[in-house]
Parts: C-alpha cells; sequence; structure tokens
C-alpha cells in the first residue's frame, strides 16, 4: 500500500469535484433547499386550526365539559388521549406538540372549592416551545376559555389554573426527524452514483484499464475514493446539521456512534453502487437502476415521514432497508440521544456495510473479460 | 553482459569470458594459461525485442477472437498492427497489456514474462486504450500530473507539454477539448513515466484528416524520442505513414508481415503514373526507350509502371527534357489497401472513411 499514491488520487478527486457545480450542488446546495422547504412547510406555519390533544383522567361530567367548551371555541381540533397512556410516553412516541391533562379529581376539586377557598386545580399544558406563534395562539385560546369557566364558577376567583411543561426534551418536532433522514438519504445518494461512476463511465472510457498498467494498485485506488466519499459524506452531515441549527435551533448530539453510522453509510451504498455497476455496465442505465432501487428506499425507510404512520406492511419492509436503520440509527444517535437504540441501529448498520461493501469489492474487477 | 566461450589454440579446451557486444578483451585460458584477445560478438540475447508475443490465442465463448499469432517488435521501432473492425486487434494489445487474460500463449515485455512478472514492467510501459477518455473535469495539466504521480519515474510535464505541442492547451478541462486534442492528450499521457514502451490502440479513430495529421506528428516524435511504438489501427495510411514494421491481423490470424516496401513487393502490384491529356506522339516512345512499360488509355492518358514512387521525378524529368506537353499526373499507387484486397478478398477500411 503506497499511502503517496493514495493521497495524491484524493486530492485530485477533491479537486475535479469542486469544480462541478452538479456535484456541488447535489451534495450541497440541494439538502439545503429541500431542509428548509420542508421545515417551512411541517413547521406548523399558517394553520387556522389547531390540533390539541387532551387526556382526561378525570372522566366527569364536569371535566366533560371542559372538553367541550374547548371545542366549542371552533379554533381547536379536539384529540382524546385515552387514560391508561403514560403521557410523556405518549407525547414522543407520537410527536404530540399541545396536550392538555385534566388531573384526576377535576370535578371533585372544582366541587371542593365552593367550600374550601384555598382549593385550586390545574390542568397541565405540554407545549413545544419552539413553535412560538401556535403557542402564543394556543395559551391565549386556552387562558380565555378557563378565565370564562372560573368567572362562571366563582365569580372570577380562579379556581382553574394552566400548569405549563414544556415538551422540548420528550418531543420533537419535524425538523429534529427530518435532518439525520436527510443526511443518510445525501450519504446514499452521493456514494451509489459515485460509486456507480467509476466503475461504468470509468470502465467505458477506458480510465480503469489504464490505471490497471499503472503502479496504483485496486485497494490504493478503492481506499482513496472511501476517503473521498467520507469526506464528501463529513461535508454533507455538516451542512444538514448546520442549516438545522443555525435556521431551525436543532439540538444535535455529536457522538462516536453518529459518526460511525456516518462513515459505515458511506461503505454500504458505495457496495451497492459497486454491485449495480457489475450488473448494468451502462451509465445512464446503471443510475436509473440506483434510482429504483435509492427513490423507493427513500420513503419507506422513513426518510421525510416517520415509518409508524404507514401501514402495518410497510413497517415490516422497512425494516428490512438499511436506509431504515442508517436513519432510526442517527435519530437515536444524535436527536434522541437514546443510545441504547442507535447502538442497536449503527450494529446493523455495520453488518449491512460490512456484507456490501465486501461483496462489492469482490464483485469488481478492472480486468477486461 | 553477455556470454561468450573460447576456444583454447592451445589446448583446445573451452573457457567462458563475459563481456559486452563489441569488446575486445585479453583473456587467460583457464586450463592452460594461454593467453589470447577475443571480441565479445553478437548480441544479448533478446536484448532489441521489445515485444514477444508466441502462439497468443484468444477465446471468447464459441468466438476465436485471436487465434495462434506470434510476432516480436524490436526495441525503437513503430509497430503498426493493422487489421478491419473486430481483426482482433484490442484484444492482442489488450493481453499484452495483461488487461485480458490470453486464453494460450506467452507475452514477454522487455525481457519479462507477463504472466508473473507484469507488476515489474508497468513502470516501463504506458498505454493508451481505444476510445480512451480521461477524468472530465482534470486541466491537460492536472491530467499530465495525476498520471505521472502514479509512477515512480517521472518525465518532465513542462517538455511533454512543449513536445506534444499543448502548451496552449494545458489550463483547459479535458472536458472541454476536441476530439483531437483528447487523443494528443491522451499520446501525451502515455509519456509522463518516460516509458520504453507505447501501445497506442487507434489513437485517430474517429478524427478528422487534420487532427490525424496532428496525432500521427506526435507518434512520429515517439520514435524520435526512441521509445517502441505499438500501434493499432485500421487505417492504412496511417501504417503507411508510420510504421517501420507492419503486421496485417485479419479474423485473428496474422496474414501478412514484414516492412512497408517488403509488403508491397512481396503482396502488391507496381505502382502506375498517370499523365492526364498528353497527346504527344512521341511521349510512349522516349519512356519505352528509357525502359519504363508504358499503357495508353483510350482518352489520350499514358498509363508509366513504376518500381518506386521516387520514380515519378525520372518519369517527369525526361518528359519535360522533351518538352512533351501534358494537363498533369496521378499515382495510383499500389498500397497497404490493395495488398490486403489481395490477400484477404474484403477491404480494409469503412466505405466512409477519407
Ligand atoms: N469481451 C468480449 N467478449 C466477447 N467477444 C468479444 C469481446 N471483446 C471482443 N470480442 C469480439 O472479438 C472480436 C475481436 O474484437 P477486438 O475488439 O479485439 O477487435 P478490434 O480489431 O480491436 O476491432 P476494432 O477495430 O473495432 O476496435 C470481435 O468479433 C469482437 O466482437
Ligand atoms: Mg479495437
Amino acid at each position: 500500500m503506497n499511502l503517496r499514491i493514495v493521497g495524491v488520487d484524493f486530492l485530485y478527486s477533491i479537486r475535479s469535484w469542486s469544480r462541478s457545480r452538479g456535484t456541488v450542488f447535489w451534495s450541497l446546495l440541494f439538502p439545503v433547499m429541500l431542509i428548509l422547504l420542508f421545515g417551512a412547510i411541517f413547521s406548523g406555519m399558517g394553520d387556522s386550526k389547531y390540533t390539541i390533544y387532551v387526556q382526561d383522567l378525570d372522566n366527569t361530567d364536569m371535566s366533560q365539559s371542559l372538553v367541550t367548551i374547548l371545542n366549542k371555541t371552533g379554533i381547536l381540533t379536539i384529540k382524546n388521549v385515552s387514560t391508561n397512556q403514560p403521557i410523556t410516553d405518549y407525547i414522543k412516541e407520537n410527536n404530540i406538540k399541545n396536550l392538555i391533562v385534566i388531573p384526576k379529581g377535576y370535578e371533585n376539586d372544582v366541587t371542593n372549592s365552593f367550600v374550601d377557598p384555598d382549593m385550586k386545580v390545574n390542568l397541565t399544558y405540554y407545549y413545544d416551545p419552539t413553535e412560538t406563534q401556535t403557542n402564543q395562539i394556543l395559551r391565549s385560546v386556552i387562558s380565555s376559555v378557563l378565565e370564562g369557566l372560573n368567572m362562571q364558577l366563582t365569580q372570577g376567583k380562579t379556581i382553574i389554573g394552566l400548569s405549563e411543561q414544556s415538551t422540548i426534551t420528550e418531543n420533537f418536532g419535524f425538523i429534529d426527524f427530518f435532518i439525520p433522514g436527510m443526511i443518510g438519504f445525501t450519504i446514499m445518494q452521493q456514494s451509489i452514483y459515485g460509486s456507480i461512476e467509476r466503475n461504468t463511465k470509468f470502465r467505458k472510457d477506458g480510465i480503469l484499464r489504464k490505471l490497471l498498467t499503472t503502479p496504483i494498485t485496486r485497494s490504493e485506488w478503492i481506499l482513496a475514493k472511501m476517503l473521498f466519499m467520507l469526506f464528501l459524506a463529513f461535508i454533507s452531515t455538516s451542512v444538514a446539521i448546520g442549516v438545522g441549527v443555525l435556521a431551525f435551533g436543532i439540538k444535535v448530539n455529536i457522538n462516536l456512534l453518529t459518526i460511525v453510522i456516518v462513515i459505515a453509510t458511506s461503505f454500504l451504498f458505495s457496495g451497492i453502487g459497486m454491485i449495480i455497476g457489475r450488473f448494468v455496465k451502462e451509465e445512464e442505465t446503471a443510475d436509473m437502476a440506483a434510482g429504483a432501487i435509492s427513490f423507493p428506499m427513500m420513503f419507506l425507510a422513513g426518510t421525510f415521514f416517520a415509518v409508524e404512520s404507514m401501514p402495518a406492511i410497510i413497517q415490516i419492509i422497512s425494516r428490512a432497508l438499511p436506509l431504515f436503520y442508517v436513519n432510526e440509527g442517527l435519530r437515536n444517535a444524535m436527536i434522541y440521544m437514546n443510545q441504547t437504540e442507535a447502538l442497536i441501529n449503527g450494529g446493523i448498520v455495520l453488518i449491512f456495510a460490512a456484507i456490501f461493501f465486501i461483496a462489492g469489492v469482490i464483485l469488481t474487477k478492472w480486468k477486461e473479460d | 553482459m553477455i556470454e561468450q566461450r573460447f576456444k583454447c589454440p592451445t589446448c583446445h579446451e573451452i573457457s567462458t569470458f563475459y563481456g559486452d557486444p563489441g569488446e575486445t578483451q585479453v583473456v587467460t585460458c583457464t586450463h592452460c594459461n594461454t593467453k589470447g584477445r577475443i571480441i565479445i560478438t553478437g548480441e544479448k540475447p533478446g536484448n532489441d525485442v521489445a515485444i514477444e508475443v508466441s502462439h497468443l490465442k484468444k477465446v471468447y465463448d464459441d468466438l476465436i477472437a485471436v487465434n495462434d499469432i506470434s510476432f516480436r517488435v524490436k526495441k525503437g521501432e513503430i509497430f503498426a498492427f493493422l487489421g478491419p473492425n473486430g481483426a482482433g486487434k484490442t484484444t492482442t494489445v489488450e493481453m499484452i497489456e495483461s488487461i485480458r487474460t490470453p486464453t494460450e500463449g506467452a507475452i514477454k515485455l522487455l525481457g519479462t514474462d507477463t504472466k508473473t512478472g507484469f507488476n515489474q514492467v508497468k513502470e516501463r510501459i504506458s498505454i493508451l486504450p481505444q476510445e480512451f477518455h480521461s477524468f472530465e473535469r482534470f486541466t491537460v495539466r492536472e491530467t499530465l500530473t495525476y498520471f505521472s504521480k502514479l509512477y515512480k519515474k517521472r518525465a518532465n510535464i513542462d517538455e511533454i507539454l512543449e513536445a506534444m505541442d499543448l502548451r496552449t492547451h494545458e489550463k483547459k478541462l479535458y472536458k472541454n477539448l476536441s476530439g483531437g486534442l483528447k487523443q494528443r492528450v491522451g499520446v501525451a499521457l502515455s509519456l509522463v513515466n518516460d516509458p520504453e514502451i507505447v501501445f497506442l490502440d487507434e489513437p485517430t479513430t474517429g478524427l478528422d484528416p487534420k487532427a490525424r495529421r496532428e496525432v500521427w506528428q506526435v507518434i512520429a516524435n515517439l520514435r524520435n524520442k526512441g521509445k517502441t511504438v505499438f500501434l493499432t489501427t485500421h487505417y492504412m495510411e496511417e501504417a503507411e505513414h508510420l510504421a517501420d514494421h507492419i503486421a496485417i491481423i485479419h479474423k485473428g490470424k496474422i496474414i501478412a508481415e514484414g516492412t512497408l516496401q517488403e509488403l508491397l513487393t512481396k503482396y502488391g502490384e507496381k505502382t502506375t503514373l498517370y499523365i492526364k491529356n498528353c497527346h504527344s506522339e512521341d511521349a510512349k516512345l522516349v519512356l519505352e526507350e528509357k525502359g519504363f512499360e508504358v499503357n495508353s488509355s483510350g482518352n489520350s492518358d499514358l498509363m508509366v509502371k513504376i518500381d518506386y514512387k521516387e520514380k515519378v521525378l525520372e518519369v517527369l524529368s525526361e518528359l519535360r527534357h522533351e518538352c512533351i506537353e501534358y494537363d498533369g499526373v496521378d499515382i495510383r499507387g499500389s498500397n497497404l489497401e490493395e495488398v490486403f484486397l489481395r490477400l484477404t478478398g474484403a477491404r480494409l477500411t469503412e466505405e466512409e472513411e477519407p
């Protein structure tokens, strides 16, 4: 292994890459645009009806009438949450932004307040502090409903109060979900298409044949190209995270597991690209084959939308796709801080990467015939 | 160093000495100590051979693409491997370059068997594959620099740019070059490691005549630099123009081999010089008197058979001397095309070629 040659090839790859507006666009600007666009669309902008979840732990006439009043405002869409759900888990799993919990004993406490002047009862309001606009509206709607109630019940004395609780630690916005997905998707695209170019176009153009007669070895070449792919992967990851932090204020944890998953993803899809290039010799056709594989995978593996919201059969398919574990792994490692899950996802990604990359290297040859 | 045996005039025993060809040595017989003087004769075995191919064969599924061919290429010569499309040129050259694996046969490059020792000769050879396109977003200079950095031995890039007349283009991106320039860069690329043998697979196919001539110039320069050039082509003019030695390959077999002159003499017809619109009665007599074979056609043209193209001048000066008037001349030479036609009954080049 001649590291000088590896270095030469690596540096020349970067130089060539930096000259191509197309590749720079697809690997840098496109993800940025997509993040901004999706972020803007899905981060709760300009909806005149607001969804609020209500968990009625009291389930009495009085608590039900509170729900009815909230509903009658016409601004809120009420969704009931069953009482046997542990609420923080529910918020986290379903990505809930606004939720009110009516505590057990609500009716009792309100009734008691007529005799006990110190009696108070608090509803808990969970909200996502990042969505300030929605919060203001919701908070004012809810407080005016409560004020009206208090007025009715006690001529102005506040019995029913609102205790607020941020959902930030358990509840993540769309953008938190989306940015890891975008990272996985971008690395997938770069790696597959880069690998296909090297194994189809370079073959057709005689570059591989030429290299075969120069002192560079196949391992040196593959190592140089993988270093280059990692360079691209880290650039894209940094850009996606940068946009997330700067434009949407997401909180990201960069840890070893995140880095390992990024590296493994690069190897994984480079391997898939090599395998495609081995069987489909024409670059255009190979690109189409890559599209046919990566495009459905992008949707099915939960890049943009949570797999949980999809039909059961699709959820099963998702779990067979390597990109699913990349997405889950990155989300768990860098956003949700669920390192045990991340470790499992990362492990699965590593296994996929090893299988596909080794198969790719074995299947591709430089020699003709 | 080669071996030279010496038979002692006194004791008649044989002793062995070593030296370089042409060198004179004073030696002592190892048996009886008689002194004597010897001249090392002969050449190092195979020393002047750059490429040696023996009984090379390549079978693809049910097609025999290369069928038991053998030849040698001498150092410093341009060897043209001439044949029509599908004759087996690329298959052969890529087997020599260790890109394809021969079904049978042996190849030696610079004395090294490529089956086992190809890696050792990599530094000393260089190739231009057929329809080669280099990295699109490297400039001409970067293309040369990139490939040169893969080698231990590196030629001076500036000198190559100069020699290949690429100075004015060195900053252009490869993908923006014309076809002719791309091929010139391709040939230039094969110089970056200052190789001893350069393989060029159809370097001028698809180029217009002007670009083709420019590439020819560049190839001729390689010979001037002392490189051995293995050139495959299906253009007979290319072989005629450049090659010291030509092998004609047809359907996987070498059907003729030799210098251009040898091939023409052996398989060609004599060259005919057409003297157009010559009404002089004397012309035919004058030339016949000088020993030329002259025929006249129906339309007052004279047709003079000549052995070499050089004889043209002789004919023309004869006519001038006798003040014989004519409209012009035309030479229909015997050429490789004709040689090929004779040997195979097929034409060498396609119709659309110039
Ligand atoms: N990899 C392959 N598999 C099967 N057949 C092949 C392969 N490569 C070449 N052939 C066939 O072998 C024969 C010789 O091909 P080759 O490319 O060596 O010819 P060539 O003389 O270089 O022709 P051209 O002038 O078109 O480049 C052709 O009939 C070709 O179709
Ligand atoms: Mg060919």
